[in-house]
């Protein structure tokens, strides 16, 4: 059979469509080839870095805030897990619903609320830092567009027992005050993050890249304080302010051997969760500086000590043995006039003119007789054998005019400064004016005196332990201010003042008390004294061998009760007998 | 015309027949086996990671379990500090009529003389 030599069109037209096919498909491999070569030679680094980005999760995990302690052990203040509401409001469909249901269980106003979760914004937080379980409850409402995410919120559990030590932090769990102030940087903590792969339902890859730093937890700080004492020091305080309609008291409770705050009171106090005063005066100001919520005058206000300072003249000249206790200090009158014309003169701002507060004849006294019946005139005479400089330095020696290092936030240090050609201020100083003390620093200058003769910074972190169990002691500095048998010869001085003088308030039964009554004219806006005082009283017990300071400071008393005698030295008398038996110091026997 | 050898067609003069060995299949049993080693490791990795992958998760629910309880204990912890607040107890203890001492009795024993029960009850001669 013969073959023809000519292909049919049809032929033709077949092969070249199976060529192209073929061809098409041997280009969509090598297009293929090449993509799957540009993946995973040429982009794979990149691409298996974006893989990973979109299945890594870095979380930052918050440290646990550092708790505080009193002495014994009970907490003043930690941090727990809480939750924040908030809405997303492109979510809501209900938003009058949700602001009328959240509104009534959170206490929050339903009409601001619906405000704001109608408003343009894409994230209104409802409430922050609320109850889980009440969070939780809200959320089971299942309203569209309402969320919660998990935040820590710091509790004080002795509520405003303790809000002058511990102070406060801020919304942020930041320390605004107080020893969550001073303390922060070791309270915080330091903060974790991990970093993990996760599936598209969220779920943590088991197998996958995990790298985890933990958190390191704050540290603990043990304090000095003594919880019931504080709440009874606290209550005693409240109690004077009732009674004697001042604006404020403060009290400061030391411990004679170590230095050691027992307890920081004032009045009025502060709720430290909600940062709100529990003055009921003040409820509802705009002024929280004028209302003193948060300010501690224990340790950051001043105020001129009056005769309580004269502690101090008379521990100077009896250790520089300018005077014996029995030196009988001739024609003490009740009035001394040290510039001439200045007793004459109506002129507040004339100084030179001192007087006691109780008219007496012109008398012969004892030292021991001026300290005890507190006689300005005596004690001026007394200080006077010192000159100004001796003077100086034996209340620089004490303490006074510099802070006195505790470890509290924004100590005051006090004004000793003596403007120059100042002919008077030495005998101003030598009775309590012309100088600006802390309750702390008087407390601490009267603690030197119990400790024969040396001074203790006071302190109220007794220890701080941090995560890893280790433990930090408070360093203490100590200095000999006067010899201890000095010392012994003022607490028998501080005795007589409660036992036939000034400071009979102050007596505690049971129990030896020494201590030194303090009224101080405030001077006021312009300058010039006014008739509101500064009581305060200063004491020690038992005196034989001192345990316990405490000072305490009633500012502006009314007028039946404006001398330290009248209101502060029955508060002391109340908190120091609590302080003693809290302790459990044995009497020494005497009755009141 | 030169004589040459003849061979006979087909066979080659190099092999020869060695006697004692006979010629054997291929066995197939060493792949079977090596296969089978694959396919069990292969099974046991996937056992391995599914039992590795079980644990992670079952540490994971622990690890939950034991930051739930440490917050439950906190919050225990801290019911107590604030049911032990004096603020608290104290108006309670009022309602109930209980006061603070206001003042302890201790007696004092003179230690000149020589009593071994006082020596023994306080050295600092002072009992409460």
């Amino acid at each position: 059979m013969a073959v023809s030599g000519t292909r049919s069109p049809r032929s033709t037209a077949a092969k070249a469509r199976m060529a192209l096919i073929g061809l098409v498909v041997v280009a969509a491999w090598l297009g293929m080839g090449y993509r799957l070569f540009e993946i995973q030679v040429v982009r794979a680094e990149e691409l298996a870095e974006q893989g990973l980005s979109q299945r890594l999760v870095t979380r930052e995990m918050a440290p646990q805030r550092g708790k505080i302690y009193d002495r014994n052990g009970n907490l003043l203040a930690m941090t727990v897990e809480s939750k924040s509401l908030f809405v997303v409001p492109d979510q809501v469909t209900e938003p009058l619903w949700v602001a009328q249901q959240i509104g009534g269980l959170l206490g929050v106003d339903s009409e601001t609320l619906y405000e704001r979760i109608t408003s343009d914004r894409d994230f209104v937080y409802i409430k922050r830092q609320v109850d889980g379980v009440l969070a939780e409850e809200i959320l089971a409402e299942g309203m569209a567009g309402v969320f919660a995410h998990p935040e820590p919120t710091r509790i004080y559990p002795a509520g405003s027992v303790a809000s002058h030590v511990t102070g406060f932090v801020n919304i942020d769990g930041d320390g605004q005050e107080g020893l969550e102030l001073v303390y922060e940087d070791e309270l915080r903590g330091v903060p974790g993050h991990a970093e993990y792969e996760r599936d598209i339902a969220g779920r943590v890859i088991p197998q996958g890249y995990t790298n985890i730093v933990p958190a390191v937890p704050g540290t603990d700080l043990l304090t000095t304080i003594d919880l019931p004492l504080q709440y009874q020091a606290q209550e005693s305080c409240l109690s004077a302010l009732e009674l004697t309609g001042a604006e404020s008291c403060w009290a400061v409770v030391l411990s004679v051997e170590t230095g050691e705050v027992l307890a920081l009171v004032g009045a009025p106090v502060f709720d430290p969760e909600t940062r709100q005063t529990l003055d009921p005066s003040c409820v509802g100001s705009d002024d929280p500086v004028a209302c003193r919520m948060f300010a501690n005058f224990a340790v950051r206000g001043i105020y001129e000590p009056g005769s309580t300072q004269k502690m101090i003249t008379f521990a100077a000249a009896l250790e520089e043995n300018e005077v014996q206790v029995g030196t009988v200090i001739s024609d003490v009158d009740d009035e001394l006039e040290l510039l001439e014309g200045a007793c004459r003169s109506g002129n507040d701002d004339v100084h030179g003119c001192y007087v006691d507060f109780d008219e007496h004849e012109t008398e012969d006294m004892t030292v021991a007789e001026i300290f005890t019946r507190s006689s300005n005139v005596g004690t001026i005479r007394v200080a006077e054998t010192l000159g100004q400089a001796r003077l100086v330095e034996y209340i620089e020696k004490f303490g006074l005019g510099e802070t006195t290092g505790i470890d509290y936030s924004v100590e005051a240090p006090g004004i000793l400064r003596f403007d120059p050609g100042c002919q008077t201020c030495w005998a101003s100083a030598a009775i309590g004016y012309s100088v600006a003390v802390t309750p702390l620093q008087m407390a601490a200058a009267y603690a030197a005196i119990g400790n024969d003769g040396v001074w203790m910074t006071p302190h109220i972190v007794r220890s701080k332990v941090d995560s890893d169990g280790a433990t930090e002691v408070a360093r203490v500095e100590t200095r000999q201010v006067v010899s201890p048998a000095t010392a012994l010869l003022m607490r028998e001085l501080l005795a007589s003042v409660v036992e036939n003088g000034t400071g009979r308030n102050g007596a505690v039964d049971g129990y030896r008390v020494g201590g030194k009554t303090g009224t101080a004219n405030k001077l006021g806006d312009d300058g010039r004294y006014t008739e509101e005082t500064r009581a305060s009283f200063v004491g020690m017990a038992p005196i034989n061998d001192p345990e316990v300071v405490v000072a305490v400071v009633i500012d502006a008393p009314e007028h039946d009760y404006r001398t330290g005698g009248l209101s502060a030295a029955p508060v002391f008398s109340e908190i120091m007998e609590q302080a003693l038996h809290r302790l459990g110091v044995s009497p020494d026997g005497r009755e009141r | 015309m030169t004589a040459q050898t003849l061979r006979r067609p087909g066979v080659d003069e190099r092999l020869r027949v060695l006697k004692g060995r006979k010629l054997r299949k291929p066995s197939v049993a060493p792949w079977m086996f090596m296969v089978l080693i694959a396919i069990v490791a292969f099974l046991g990795l996937g056992f391995a990671r599914t039992s590795l992958d079980r644990s992670a998760f079952e540490l994971a629910e622990l690890n939950k379990g034991i930051a739930e309880q440490s917050a439950l204990n906190e919050q225990l912890r801290l019911e107590v500090a604030r049911l032990e607040n004096p603020a608290r107890i104290a108006p309670l203890a009022d309602e109930m009529g209980l006061v603070i001492p206001s003042d302890t009795h201790q007696l004092l024993v003179n230690l000149d003389v020589p009593s071994p029960v006082v020596a023994e009850a306080d050295h600092d001669g002072a009992n409460q």
